[in-house]
Protein backbone atom coordinates (compact mmCIF):
# COMPACT_ATOMS: atom_id res chain seq x y z
CA UNK A 1 0.00 0.00 0.00
CA UNK A 2 1.27 3.28 -0.52
CA UNK A 3 0.79 6.46 1.63
CA UNK A 4 0.56 9.83 0.28
CA UNK A 5 0.29 13.38 2.26
CA UNK A 6 -2.39 15.72 0.65
CA UNK A 7 -0.84 19.63 0.44
CA UNK A 8 -4.10 21.26 -0.45
CA UNK A 9 -2.45 25.40 -1.37
CA UNK A 10 -5.92 26.99 -1.53
CA UNK A 11 -6.53 26.18 2.43
CA UNK A 12 -2.81 26.65 3.28
CA UNK A 13 -2.76 30.35 4.97
CA UNK A 14 1.31 30.04 5.35
CA UNK A 15 1.27 30.03 9.28
CA UNK A 16 4.35 27.81 9.40
CA UNK A 17 2.74 25.96 12.30
CA UNK A 18 3.96 22.72 10.20
CA UNK A 19 7.52 24.24 9.84
CA UNK A 20 7.34 24.79 13.47
CA UNK A 21 6.01 20.95 14.07
CA UNK A 22 8.12 19.56 11.97
CA UNK A 23 11.08 21.11 12.95
CA UNK A 24 10.09 20.24 16.82
CA UNK A 25 8.66 17.23 16.63
CA UNK A 26 11.85 15.63 14.80
CA UNK A 27 14.26 17.05 17.00
CA UNK A 28 15.67 19.24 13.90
CA UNK A 29 18.56 21.65 15.13
CA UNK A 30 19.08 25.10 13.78
CA UNK A 31 19.61 25.60 10.75
CA UNK A 32 18.14 22.00 9.52
CA UNK A 33 14.21 22.05 8.47
CA UNK A 34 12.28 20.00 5.92
CA UNK A 35 9.45 22.10 5.67
CA UNK A 36 10.41 25.62 3.86
CA UNK A 37 7.42 28.69 2.76
CA UNK A 38 8.82 30.70 -0.04
CA UNK A 39 7.17 33.78 -1.01
CA UNK A 40 6.08 33.87 -4.78
CA UNK A 41 5.35 36.71 -6.63
CA UNK A 42 3.91 36.51 -10.29
CA UNK A 43 2.93 38.67 -12.71
CA UNK A 44 4.51 41.87 -14.03
CA UNK A 45 3.77 44.77 -12.17
CA UNK A 46 1.93 46.58 -11.38
CA UNK A 47 -0.45 43.20 -11.23
CA UNK A 48 1.38 41.28 -9.14
CA UNK A 49 0.13 38.63 -7.17
CA UNK A 50 1.96 37.52 -4.22
CA UNK A 51 1.88 33.86 -2.56
CA UNK A 52 3.86 31.15 -1.37
CA UNK A 53 4.94 27.71 -1.86
CA UNK A 54 5.21 25.12 0.66
CA UNK A 55 8.40 24.04 -0.07
CA UNK A 56 9.17 20.36 0.76
CA UNK A 57 10.07 16.29 -0.77
CA UNK A 58 7.84 15.29 -3.17
CA UNK A 59 8.39 11.91 -2.66
CA UNK A 60 8.56 11.09 -6.31
CA UNK A 61 7.70 7.37 -7.22
CA UNK A 62 10.73 7.67 -9.84
CA UNK A 63 12.49 9.39 -7.57
CA UNK A 64 16.03 11.09 -9.02
CA UNK A 65 17.59 11.31 -5.63
CA UNK A 66 17.51 7.22 -4.73
CA UNK A 67 19.30 6.78 -8.11
CA UNK A 68 22.02 8.64 -7.75
CA UNK A 69 22.60 7.83 -3.86
CA UNK A 70 25.83 6.02 -3.92
CA UNK A 71 25.18 4.08 -0.43
CA UNK A 72 21.09 3.55 -0.69
CA UNK A 73 21.01 5.71 2.18
CA UNK A 74 17.88 7.20 0.23
CA UNK A 75 15.51 4.83 -0.39
CA UNK A 76 11.48 4.04 -0.98
CA UNK A 77 9.16 2.42 0.94
CA UNK A 78 5.47 2.70 1.03
CA UNK A 79 5.84 5.07 -1.59
CA UNK A 80 7.52 7.42 -0.10
CA UNK A 81 11.06 9.19 0.35
CA UNK A 82 13.31 7.53 3.46
CA UNK A 83 16.69 8.71 4.11
CA UNK A 84 18.70 6.90 6.44
CA UNK A 85 21.13 9.77 7.71
CA UNK A 86 23.52 7.58 9.02
CA UNK A 87 24.50 5.44 5.83
CA UNK A 88 24.45 9.19 3.90
CA UNK A 89 28.27 9.76 2.88
CA UNK A 90 27.21 13.40 2.11
CA UNK A 91 28.28 12.91 -1.49
CA UNK A 92 25.78 15.97 -2.07
CA UNK A 93 24.74 13.72 -5.44
CA UNK A 94 21.26 13.97 -4.64
CA UNK A 95 21.00 17.91 -3.79
CA UNK A 96 22.19 18.36 -7.23
CA UNK A 97 19.99 16.03 -9.26
CA UNK A 98 16.40 16.18 -7.47
CA UNK A 99 14.10 18.44 -9.97
CA UNK A 100 12.85 19.62 -7.03
CA UNK A 101 15.26 21.23 -5.58
CA UNK A 102 15.00 19.47 -1.78
CA UNK A 103 17.55 17.68 -0.28
CA UNK A 104 20.10 20.15 1.79
CA UNK A 105 23.35 19.55 2.72
CA UNK A 106 23.40 19.90 6.74
CA UNK A 107 26.14 18.45 9.00
CA UNK A 108 28.05 16.78 6.51
CA UNK A 109 25.02 14.81 5.24
CA UNK A 110 21.55 14.85 3.39
CA UNK A 111 18.72 16.60 5.18
CA UNK A 112 15.23 15.86 3.97
CA UNK A 113 11.16 15.11 4.98
CA UNK A 114 11.72 11.37 5.46
CA UNK A 115 7.80 11.31 5.92
CA UNK A 116 8.11 10.96 10.30
CA UNK A 117 8.95 7.27 9.38
CA UNK A 118 9.42 6.54 13.26
CA UNK A 119 6.24 8.34 13.82
CA UNK A 120 3.82 6.89 11.72
CA UNK A 121 5.54 3.59 12.09
CA UNK A 122 4.38 4.25 15.88
CA UNK A 123 1.15 4.47 15.03
CA UNK A 124 0.99 8.49 14.70
CA UNK A 125 0.61 10.75 11.68
CA UNK A 126 3.54 13.24 10.41
CA UNK A 127 3.61 16.38 12.67
CA UNK A 128 3.09 18.40 9.85
CA UNK A 129 -0.74 17.01 9.37
CA UNK A 130 -1.01 16.87 13.17
CA UNK A 131 -0.51 20.20 13.56
CA UNK A 132 -2.10 22.30 10.45
CA UNK A 133 -5.22 24.26 11.90
CA UNK A 134 -6.34 24.87 7.85
CA UNK A 135 -6.86 20.94 7.23
CA UNK A 136 -4.72 22.36 4.26
CA UNK A 137 -2.22 19.07 4.91
CA UNK A 138 -3.80 14.91 5.45
CA UNK A 139 -1.69 11.64 5.45
CA UNK A 140 -3.05 8.33 3.98
CA UNK A 141 -3.26 5.60 1.62
CA UNK A 142 -2.60 7.44 -1.83
CA UNK A 143 -5.62 6.60 -3.78
CA UNK A 144 -7.85 7.91 -0.99
CA UNK A 145 -5.32 10.74 -1.14
CA UNK A 146 -6.08 11.40 -4.76
CA UNK A 147 -9.93 10.88 -4.40
CA UNK A 148 -10.04 13.76 -2.15
CA UNK A 149 -7.80 15.97 -3.62
CA UNK A 150 -9.64 15.63 -6.89
CA UNK A 151 -13.11 16.22 -4.76
CA UNK A 152 -11.54 19.08 -3.42
CA UNK A 153 -10.47 20.55 -6.52
CA UNK A 154 -14.06 19.73 -8.34
CA UNK A 155 -15.23 22.20 -5.27
CA UNK A 156 -12.57 24.90 -6.24
CA UNK A 157 -13.16 25.14 -10.76
CA UNK A 158 -15.65 27.85 -9.80
CA UNK A 159 -13.70 30.26 -8.20
CA UNK A 160 -10.32 28.85 -9.48
CA UNK A 161 -11.03 27.63 -13.01
CA UNK A 162 -7.54 26.34 -13.28
CA UNK A 163 -7.47 24.89 -10.17
CA UNK A 164 -6.08 21.24 -10.68
CA UNK A 165 -4.43 18.20 -8.67
CA UNK A 166 -0.41 18.17 -9.20
CA UNK A 167 1.39 14.84 -8.37
CA UNK A 168 -0.98 12.15 -10.13
CA UNK A 169 1.53 11.39 -12.83
CA UNK A 170 4.40 14.07 -12.13
CA UNK A 171 7.39 11.91 -11.78
CA UNK A 172 5.98 8.48 -12.26
CA UNK A 173 3.18 9.50 -9.67
CA UNK A 174 4.01 11.65 -6.16
CA UNK A 175 3.60 11.22 -2.77
CA UNK A 176 2.97 14.51 -2.14
CA UNK A 177 -0.61 15.01 -3.95
CA UNK A 178 -0.67 19.03 -4.48
CA UNK A 179 -4.43 20.64 -4.90
CA UNK A 180 -3.22 24.06 -6.88
CA UNK A 181 -5.66 27.15 -7.31
CA UNK A 182 -3.17 27.72 -10.45
CA UNK A 183 -1.05 26.65 -12.78
CA UNK A 184 1.99 24.60 -11.21
CA UNK A 185 4.63 27.23 -12.41
CA UNK A 186 2.83 30.37 -10.96
CA UNK A 187 4.48 28.73 -7.44
CA UNK A 188 8.11 27.78 -9.15
CA UNK A 189 6.85 24.25 -9.47
CA UNK A 190 8.00 22.00 -12.60
CA UNK A 191 4.82 21.18 -14.32
CA UNK A 192 6.47 17.93 -15.71
CA UNK A 193 10.36 16.85 -14.28
CA UNK A 194 12.84 15.54 -16.02
CA UNK A 195 12.55 11.46 -15.22
CA UNK A 196 15.52 10.17 -13.66
CA UNK A 197 18.32 9.22 -16.66
CA UNK A 198 18.88 5.95 -17.10
CA UNK A 199 22.49 6.40 -17.23
CA UNK A 200 22.18 7.34 -13.24
CA UNK A 201 19.93 3.72 -12.95
CA UNK A 202 23.11 1.75 -14.99
CA UNK A 203 25.02 3.05 -12.79
CA UNK A 204 24.03 2.53 -9.43
CA UNK A 205 22.38 -0.85 -9.95
CA UNK A 206 25.06 -2.31 -12.55
CA UNK A 207 28.25 -0.58 -12.28
CA UNK A 208 28.13 0.04 -8.49
CA UNK A 209 27.36 -3.47 -7.59
CA UNK A 210 29.72 -5.10 -10.54
CA UNK A 211 33.04 -3.07 -8.99
CA UNK A 212 32.39 -4.15 -5.60
CA UNK A 213 31.72 -7.41 -6.35
CA UNK A 214 34.41 -7.95 -9.36
CA UNK A 215 37.26 -6.03 -7.01
CA UNK A 216 36.23 -8.70 -3.74
CA UNK A 217 36.36 -11.65 -6.32
CA UNK A 218 39.67 -10.57 -7.72
CA UNK A 219 41.10 -10.09 -4.64
CA UNK A 220 39.53 -13.18 -3.01
CA UNK A 221 40.07 -15.14 -5.91
CA UNK A 222 43.92 -13.96 -6.54
CA UNK A 223 44.42 -14.12 -2.69
CA UNK A 224 44.33 -17.80 -2.97
CA UNK A 225 45.63 -18.39 -6.54
CA UNK A 226 49.00 -16.32 -4.92
CA UNK A 227 49.74 -19.02 -2.77
CA UNK A 228 49.65 -21.51 -5.29
CA UNK A 229 51.75 -19.64 -8.19
CA UNK A 230 54.64 -18.67 -5.56
CA UNK A 231 54.72 -22.41 -4.68
CA UNK A 232 55.23 -23.21 -8.55
CA UNK A 233 57.77 -20.20 -9.18
CA UNK A 234 59.68 -21.19 -5.83
CA UNK A 235 59.65 -24.91 -7.10
CA UNK A 236 60.79 -23.54 -10.87
CA UNK A 237 63.43 -21.53 -9.63
CA UNK A 238 65.02 -24.29 -7.30
CA UNK A 239 64.72 -26.85 -10.54
CA UNK A 240 66.54 -24.53 -12.64
CA UNK A 241 68.98 -23.68 -9.72
CA UNK A 242 69.52 -27.81 -9.42
CA UNK A 243 70.28 -28.09 -13.35
CA UNK A 244 72.85 -25.31 -13.11
CA UNK A 245 74.34 -26.80 -9.93
CA UNK A 246 74.15 -30.11 -12.14
CA UNK A 247 75.53 -28.16 -15.22
CA UNK A 248 78.79 -26.65 -13.34
CA UNK A 249 80.15 -29.38 -11.04
CA UNK A 250 79.35 -31.72 -14.52
CA UNK A 251 81.72 -29.13 -16.21
CA UNK A 252 84.24 -29.01 -13.67
CA UNK A 253 84.30 -32.89 -14.03
CA UNK A 254 84.47 -32.85 -17.22
CA UNK A 255 87.20 -29.55 -17.33
CA UNK A 256 89.02 -32.33 -14.14
CA UNK A 257 89.53 -35.33 -16.44
CA UNK A 258 90.68 -33.69 -19.75
CA UNK A 259 93.22 -31.66 -17.07
CA UNK A 260 94.34 -35.15 -16.09
CA UNK B 1 85.12 -21.21 -6.43
CA UNK B 2 82.93 -19.01 -9.12
CA UNK B 3 80.64 -16.20 -7.86
CA UNK B 4 77.31 -17.84 -7.60
CA UNK B 5 74.31 -15.84 -9.54
CA UNK B 6 72.14 -15.81 -6.97
CA UNK B 7 74.62 -13.16 -5.45
CA UNK B 8 74.62 -10.77 -8.45
CA UNK B 9 72.00 -7.75 -8.76
CA UNK B 10 70.88 -5.28 -10.86
CA UNK B 11 69.81 -1.83 -10.65
CA UNK B 12 65.91 -1.98 -11.68
CA UNK B 13 64.63 1.25 -10.95
CA UNK B 14 66.56 4.36 -9.90
CA UNK B 15 65.49 5.97 -6.42
CA UNK B 16 64.12 8.82 -8.58
CA UNK B 17 61.13 5.99 -10.18
CA UNK B 18 61.38 4.62 -6.74
CA UNK B 19 59.90 7.71 -5.47
CA UNK B 20 58.01 8.69 -7.93
CA UNK B 21 55.93 5.08 -7.34
CA UNK B 22 56.12 5.62 -3.83
CA UNK B 23 53.99 9.51 -4.36
CA UNK B 24 51.83 7.69 -6.78
CA UNK B 25 51.03 4.18 -5.00
CA UNK B 26 50.61 6.03 -1.48
CA UNK B 27 48.21 9.12 -3.19
CA UNK B 28 46.19 6.05 -5.14
CA UNK B 29 45.70 4.09 -1.96
CA UNK B 30 44.83 6.76 0.11
CA UNK B 31 42.11 7.58 -2.77
CA UNK B 32 40.56 4.44 -3.08
CA UNK B 33 39.91 4.29 0.46
CA UNK B 34 38.49 7.46 0.55
CA UNK B 35 36.33 7.40 -2.23
CA UNK B 36 35.22 3.89 -1.06
CA UNK B 37 34.24 5.47 2.06
CA UNK B 38 31.78 7.96 -0.24
CA UNK B 39 30.20 4.88 -1.96
CA UNK B 40 30.41 2.22 0.51
CA UNK B 41 27.47 2.80 3.41
CA UNK B 42 29.51 1.21 6.19
CA UNK B 43 32.47 3.31 5.76
CA UNK B 44 29.97 6.82 4.79
CA UNK B 45 30.66 8.20 9.21
CA UNK B 46 34.07 8.97 8.11
CA UNK B 47 33.18 11.11 4.32
CA UNK B 48 30.01 11.78 6.00
CA UNK B 49 31.92 14.12 8.45
CA UNK B 50 33.71 16.02 5.54
CA UNK B 51 37.47 15.24 6.40
CA UNK B 52 37.96 12.05 3.93
CA UNK B 53 36.54 14.00 0.93
CA UNK B 54 39.65 16.63 1.74
CA UNK B 55 41.77 14.07 2.26
CA UNK B 56 40.68 12.82 -1.52
CA UNK B 57 41.29 15.52 -2.71
CA UNK B 58 45.10 16.85 -1.01
CA UNK B 59 45.38 12.57 -2.52
CA UNK B 60 43.94 13.86 -6.11
CA UNK B 61 46.73 16.57 -6.42
CA UNK B 62 49.63 14.12 -5.08
CA UNK B 63 48.20 11.78 -8.12
CA UNK B 64 48.16 14.56 -10.53
CA UNK B 65 51.40 15.20 -9.35
CA UNK B 66 53.09 12.12 -10.73
CA UNK B 67 53.46 12.71 -14.51
CA UNK B 68 54.85 16.35 -13.56
CA UNK B 69 57.49 14.42 -10.81
CA UNK B 70 58.15 12.28 -13.59
CA UNK B 71 59.30 14.55 -15.90
CA UNK B 72 61.01 16.98 -13.64
CA UNK B 73 62.72 14.23 -12.16
CA UNK B 74 63.35 12.11 -14.75
CA UNK B 75 62.60 13.09 -17.81
CA UNK B 76 64.41 10.11 -19.82
CA UNK B 77 62.38 7.14 -17.51
CA UNK B 78 59.11 9.28 -17.95
CA UNK B 79 59.64 9.12 -21.89
CA UNK B 80 60.99 5.77 -21.67
CA UNK B 81 57.60 4.22 -19.50
CA UNK B 82 55.26 5.77 -21.72
CA UNK B 83 57.30 4.86 -25.19
CA UNK B 84 58.01 0.64 -24.18
CA UNK B 85 54.63 0.59 -22.66
CA UNK B 86 52.70 1.38 -26.13
CA UNK B 87 55.40 -1.13 -28.16
CA UNK B 88 54.97 -5.03 -28.64
CA UNK B 89 56.97 -6.92 -30.60
CA UNK B 90 56.50 -10.35 -31.76
CA UNK B 91 58.07 -11.89 -28.20
CA UNK B 92 55.46 -9.59 -25.99
CA UNK B 93 52.31 -11.23 -28.59
CA UNK B 94 53.94 -14.63 -27.82
CA UNK B 95 53.83 -13.89 -24.26
CA UNK B 96 50.56 -12.74 -24.23
CA UNK B 97 49.52 -16.50 -25.45
CA UNK B 98 51.32 -18.21 -22.63
CA UNK B 99 50.44 -15.78 -20.15
CA UNK B 100 48.09 -18.12 -18.26
CA UNK B 101 51.45 -19.96 -17.16
CA UNK B 102 52.77 -16.99 -16.38
CA UNK B 103 49.62 -16.33 -14.11
CA UNK B 104 49.90 -19.68 -12.13
CA UNK B 105 53.79 -18.82 -11.50
CA UNK B 106 55.68 -20.15 -14.19
CA UNK B 107 58.42 -18.50 -16.32
CA UNK B 108 60.38 -21.14 -17.59
CA UNK B 109 60.07 -21.51 -21.23
CA UNK B 110 58.22 -18.58 -21.93
CA UNK B 111 59.09 -15.80 -24.80
CA UNK B 112 61.97 -13.68 -24.17
CA UNK B 113 61.11 -10.36 -22.76
CA UNK B 114 62.83 -7.06 -22.27
CA UNK B 115 62.94 -4.32 -19.37
CA UNK B 116 58.85 -4.74 -18.89
CA UNK B 117 57.30 -8.33 -19.98
CA UNK B 118 54.76 -7.79 -22.37
CA UNK B 119 52.26 -7.94 -18.96
CA UNK B 120 53.66 -4.98 -17.70
CA UNK B 121 53.36 -2.86 -20.68
CA UNK B 122 49.94 -4.00 -20.90
CA UNK B 123 49.23 -3.01 -17.24
CA UNK B 124 51.73 0.87 -17.71
CA UNK B 125 49.48 1.81 -20.65
CA UNK B 126 45.98 0.60 -19.06
CA UNK B 127 47.24 2.42 -15.78
CA UNK B 128 48.16 5.61 -18.18
CA UNK B 129 44.89 5.86 -19.88
CA UNK B 130 42.23 4.77 -16.74
CA UNK B 131 44.67 7.60 -14.99
CA UNK B 132 43.82 9.96 -17.25
CA UNK B 133 40.15 9.56 -17.16
CA UNK B 134 39.85 9.15 -13.50
CA UNK B 135 41.34 12.14 -13.53
CA UNK B 136 39.32 14.30 -15.92
CA UNK B 137 36.16 12.83 -14.69
CA UNK B 138 37.59 13.73 -11.04
CA UNK B 139 38.32 17.49 -12.14
CA UNK B 140 34.95 18.16 -13.43
CA UNK B 141 32.87 16.57 -10.59
CA UNK B 142 35.27 18.79 -8.44
CA UNK B 143 35.14 21.94 -10.05
CA UNK B 144 31.61 21.86 -12.09
CA UNK B 145 29.69 19.63 -10.11
CA UNK B 146 27.17 22.33 -8.79
CA UNK B 147 26.42 22.94 -12.58
CA UNK B 148 26.44 19.56 -13.60
CA UNK B 149 22.71 17.81 -14.33
CA UNK B 150 21.81 14.47 -13.05
CA UNK B 151 22.53 13.18 -16.38
CA UNK B 152 25.99 15.11 -16.99
CA UNK B 153 26.73 14.30 -12.90
CA UNK B 154 25.75 10.19 -13.27
CA UNK B 155 27.79 9.82 -16.58
CA UNK B 156 30.67 11.74 -14.79
CA UNK B 157 30.21 9.79 -11.47
CA UNK B 158 29.88 6.28 -13.56
CA UNK B 159 33.27 6.89 -16.14
CA UNK B 160 35.05 7.70 -12.77
CA UNK B 161 34.12 4.35 -10.99
CA UNK B 162 34.46 2.82 -13.80
CA UNK B 163 38.05 4.28 -13.87
CA UNK B 164 38.73 3.05 -10.60
CA UNK B 165 37.23 -0.32 -11.39
CA UNK B 166 40.15 -0.95 -13.65
CA UNK B 167 42.80 0.71 -11.59
CA UNK B 168 41.82 -1.52 -8.89
CA UNK B 169 42.05 -4.37 -10.50
CA UNK B 170 44.86 -3.14 -11.89
CA UNK B 171 46.56 -2.87 -8.46
CA UNK B 172 45.32 -6.14 -7.17
CA UNK B 173 46.63 -7.80 -10.26
CA UNK B 174 50.28 -5.74 -9.58
CA UNK B 175 50.12 -6.68 -6.10
CA UNK B 176 49.61 -10.33 -7.49
CA UNK B 177 52.86 -10.55 -9.41
CA UNK B 178 54.82 -9.05 -7.53
CA UNK B 179 53.75 -11.41 -4.61
CA UNK B 180 54.26 -14.42 -6.77
CA UNK B 181 57.83 -13.09 -8.21
CA UNK B 182 59.16 -11.61 -5.36
CA UNK B 183 59.73 -8.58 -6.94
CA UNK B 184 58.95 -6.30 -3.81
CA UNK B 185 63.04 -5.51 -4.28
CA UNK B 186 62.77 -3.49 -7.02
CA UNK B 187 60.80 -0.47 -5.34
CA UNK B 188 62.16 -1.37 -2.17
CA UNK B 189 65.71 -0.96 -2.49
CA UNK B 190 65.67 -0.79 -6.67
CA UNK B 191 68.05 -4.00 -7.01
CA UNK B 192 66.65 -7.64 -7.90
CA UNK B 193 68.87 -10.91 -8.50
CA UNK B 194 69.84 -10.68 -12.02
CA UNK B 195 68.98 -14.78 -12.03
CA UNK B 196 65.45 -13.34 -11.47
CA UNK B 197 66.02 -11.27 -14.58
CA UNK B 198 67.75 -14.26 -16.94
CA UNK B 199 64.66 -16.11 -16.02
CA UNK B 200 61.51 -13.31 -17.04
CA UNK B 201 63.83 -10.70 -18.49
CA UNK B 202 66.27 -12.28 -20.98
CA UNK B 203 66.47 -9.82 -23.63
CA UNK B 204 66.96 -6.68 -20.78
CA UNK B 205 69.79 -8.25 -19.18
CA UNK B 206 71.64 -9.65 -22.73
CA UNK B 207 71.09 -5.40 -23.73
CA UNK B 208 72.68 -4.85 -20.38
CA UNK B 209 75.44 -6.79 -20.53
CA UNK B 210 75.88 -5.68 -24.39
CA UNK B 211 76.30 -2.47 -23.04
CA UNK B 212 78.54 -2.56 -20.69
CA UNK B 213 80.90 -4.86 -22.67
CA UNK B 214 80.42 -1.35 -24.98
CA UNK B 215 81.84 0.82 -22.04
CA UNK B 216 83.63 -1.16 -20.02
CA UNK B 217 84.46 1.46 -17.75
CA UNK B 218 81.25 2.06 -16.30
Amino acid sequence: MASAFLLDMSRCIGCEACVVACKAGNELPTGRQYIELIEQTSGTFPNLTGGFRNHRCYHCADATCVAVCPTGALFKEDGLTRLDRDACSGCGYCVQSCPYGVPKMSDGRSSKCDACASNVGAGGSPWCVTTCPGKALEYGDRDEILAEANKRVAALKDRYPKAQVYGETQASGLGLILVLPDDAETLNIPADPPPTPEVATLWKDWVQPLSMGSTAVAVAGLGVLGVIARKNHLAEVKEIEGKQEASVSSGSAEGGHNDA
Amino acid sequence: MPESNSEQTILRYRRRQRIIHAVMAGSFLILLFTGLALVWSPLAFIAAGGWSRYLHRIAAIGFMSVPILYIVLDRPGAKEIVTESFKYDSDDVAWFKSFYRYVFGRTANMPPQGRLNAGQKLHHSAVIIFSASIVATGIVMWVFKSSLSATALSWTAMVHDLSMLALALLLVGHVYFTYVYKAWSSMATGYVPKEDMELEHSKWVEELEHESMKSPST
